[in-house]
């Protein structure tokens, strides 16, 4: 049991790694939360020497943890500046201009 | 986005009135989305207004743009552009454009109105597809998404009794789409910049596959004059998200 909680536990660190530096937001929180649970889970099945490997997939999802609710925080959702967009709204009222003008 | 829109403008109803949108508004929203059951916002939506003069008339230009946040570009950027050129009165439309680029998807579309009131002539094209041309009719009072948006704004709902529908129709797509609307009452919600305000909370029903559920889609516009929508929460067959009016200006 204790074998599947850590293997669990590894592959959900992993993806909290990935999901944290993905733009999800908080949905990066699950797989953190997931490898947090089985992480404890296997912790306390482990003895002294086993839990090693077990700290490590914990620290990585605690870091993640932080990383993400960091990001949450800290990062401003905002829409960068698109010339390109710009260009095309401005194209769109010229041309409506003339299909106005054309209709009357 | 186009979902997004679409439910935006599904609240929208026509009482023939007149207007009471201004040129110079802008209302910008956050647009998010539930992705196992949290809510991430994606995109910003912004609806402005204003004037556009040509040598004989005067138009009311509405627009209504989507841009995904920076952060989410690289995976699947979102720059959509709809609009619409109305009579500023009586908010009639005679042009309505759209342009829109979802994650590499580009589609345009033109519809001009004609002066009868019920014949489109519709030029749209889709990525490595060709142009096409199309004449076809719709009903007296269907407009397109847009201007069905801000005639939402002008229906009365201070006479509405609770649970009472209005049918609406819309062209979208090259399609006319019959549309319900129910009052459901009035809540209080936050509305931005703009405090607690009462809020007519209303239901939108369409005959397409674009929403899903019974009342599962409301939008929520302020209990006064200008009719703000404040939110709008939606059911698509994908999820539920919702836009979440961030801030106002020029009302």
């Amino acid at each position: 049991m204790r074998q599947l909680f850590l293997v669990i536990a590894s592959i959900f660190s992993v993806l909290s790694v990935v999901f944290a530096f993905l733009p999800l937001g908080t949905l990066a929180l699950i797989p953190v939360g997931v490898a947090l649970i089985f992480g404890f889970l296997a912790h306390k099945k482990s003895d002294t020497k086993q839990a090693k490997w077990v700290k490590v997939v914990l620290f990585i999802s605690i870091l993640s943890f932080f990383f993400v609710v960091g990001k949450e925080f800290l990062t401003k959702d905002e829409v960068e500046v698109d010339q390109q967009f710009d260009a095309k709204k401005v194209e769109s009222k010229k041309e409506a201009q003339k299909e106005l003008e054309g209709l009357e | 986005m186009k979902k997004f829109l679409l439910i935006f403008c599904f609240a929208l109803s026509s009482n023939g009135g007149f207007s009471q949108i201004k040129s110079g508004e802008k209302l910008v929203f956050a647009a998010s989305y539930n992705m196992s059951g949290l809510m991430t916002q994606l995109a910003q939506v912004t609806m402005e207004t204003e004037t556009m003069k040509t040598s004989k008339n005067t138009f009311l230009h509405l627009s209504c743009q989507a841009a995904t946040y920076s952060k989410w570009d690289s995976f699947f950027k979102i720059r959509d552009l709809y609009e619409s050129y109305v009579n500023p009165t009586t908010l009639k439309p005679s042009l309505y454009k759209r342009n829109i680029f979802e994650g590499g998807f580009t589609k345009t579309e033109k519809y001009i109105f004609k002066s009868d009131g019920r014949t489109v002539a519709s030029t749209s094209k889709r990525k490595n597809n060709p142009e096409t041309n199309r004449t076809f009719t719709v009903g007296n009072s269907t407009q397109d998404i847009v201007t069905l948006i801000y005639k939402l704004r002008t229906v009365d709902f201070q006479n509405f009794k609770k649970d009472q529908i209005k049918s609406l129709a819309l062209v979208f797509d090259e399609k006319e789409i019959p549309v319900v609307v129910k009052f459901m009452g009035k809540e209080t919600l936050s509305v931005g910049n703009l405090g607690t305000k009462e809020c007519y909370k209303i239901a939108i029903g369409a005959k397409t596959q674009v929403l899903k559920g019974k009342d599962k889609n409301i939008i929520w516009l302020t209990a006064d004059t200008k009719k703000i929508p404040a939110l709008i929460k939606f059911s698509i067959p994908v999820g539920t998200g919702q836009l979440t009016l961030s801030n106002a200006s020029g009302i």
